[in-house]
């Protein structure tokens, strides 16, 4: 799996087509308000998901981790939103601090790991 | 030359900027770019912080808040500029019209880009605002989108890219001049 994580805006969608192919049709985005497909080759807005598993009190890791030959060869990408200041609203808060906890889990699972920086990729890993 | 800098705020953006800018004119003239359009007495005193941080720098101050390409009228092509931020120009492009203006990213992207073509050295200051869990409304939205895509601009046409983190410097791009 090779995770491509940035702020927002940062132009890690232009990086997966780039370096990866990844065309629109390969692409699942996540949402708030439903469950992860693995079905596509990639899987974008991961943060989307943990928001969904925080209002659902579900485990995103868990999920994941139950899935894990669909997505071992995918690429993910993820949004940073655990930077800035903790939020006053619960599930906000919990949503921060769970995507910082899968990010650095998926990071740990992953081939590679690329930060981009105002469109400019850092390998990480 | 052109050199982009980002990262938080009072990390030391503007120290590093300074120095590159003033070392790039090389004696030469050297300019700064006021962008930063006072509205209260809050931004009068951040003004106030940064005209003393500048003092004896020998930089002389263009104040422009917008169409950047005009600071041409008040200064040399062969000058060194220092840009401190774009974060405020295109707050003022957006936002100081009475309608907001939701194509002026693009307008602020090109014009940079050619204000960098059209002088000796360029140095230009961003803030990166986009790793926090906000939800905002559409305005804000638009506005974190449409800085992010002149950075992006920017960071594309530049020779170096520096993000600035508590002081330290993460060369993105290029090589940070000694």
């Amino acid at each position: 799996m090779e995770l491509i994580i940035g702020g927002a805006y940062q132009g890690k969608t232009g990086y997966a087509a780039e370096k990866f192919g990844i065309t629109e049709e390969d692409t699942y985005i996540c949402s708030e308000n439903e469950m992860v497909s693995f079905d596509k080759p990639c899987i974008d807005h991961v943060e989307e998901f943990v928001l969904y598993c925080v209002k659902n009190e579900m485990s995103a890791r868990e999920i994941f981790e139950k899935n894990r030959e669909k997505w071992g060869s995918s690429v993910i990408m993820c949004r940073e939103i655990f930077s800035g200041v903790v939020p006053v609203d619960t599930v906000e808060r919990l949503w921060r601090e769970e995507t910082g906890r899968v990010l650095t889990w998926l990071s740990s699972e992953a081939g590679s790991v690329t930060r981009l920086f105002c469109g400019i990729p850092q390998r990480l890993k | 030359m052109t050199v982009f800098i980002s990262g938080g705020c009072k990390n030391g953006k503007s120290m590093l900027a300074q120095r590159l800018a003033r070392d790039f004119a090389d004696n030469g003239e050297l300019y700064y770019v006021a962008t930063m359009i006072p509205h209260d007495d809050e931004d009068e005193a951040r003004i106030k912080k940064h005209i003393a941080d500048r003092d004896g720098w020998g930089f002389k101050t263009i104040e422009r808040g917008r169409d950047i390409c005009r600071c041409l009228e008040e200064g040399t092509p062969e000058g060194s500029y220092l840009l401190d931020s774009v974060t405020a120009l295109l707050s003022n492009e957006m936002f100081s019209g009475g309608e907001t203006d939701f194509s002026s990213p693009e307008r602020v992207a090109c014009e940079l880009c050619r204000f960098a073509g059209s002088v000796k050295a360029l140095v230009l200051v961003s803030d990166f605002i986009y790793a926090d869990a906000g939800r905002y409304d559409e305005f804000t939205e638009s506005y974190r989108r449409g800085l992010a895509h002149i950075d992006r601009e920017l960071a594309r046409i530049s020779d170096v890219v520096v993000e600035v983190c508590a002081g330290n410097y993460i060369v993105h791009k290029g090589v940070l001049p000694a």
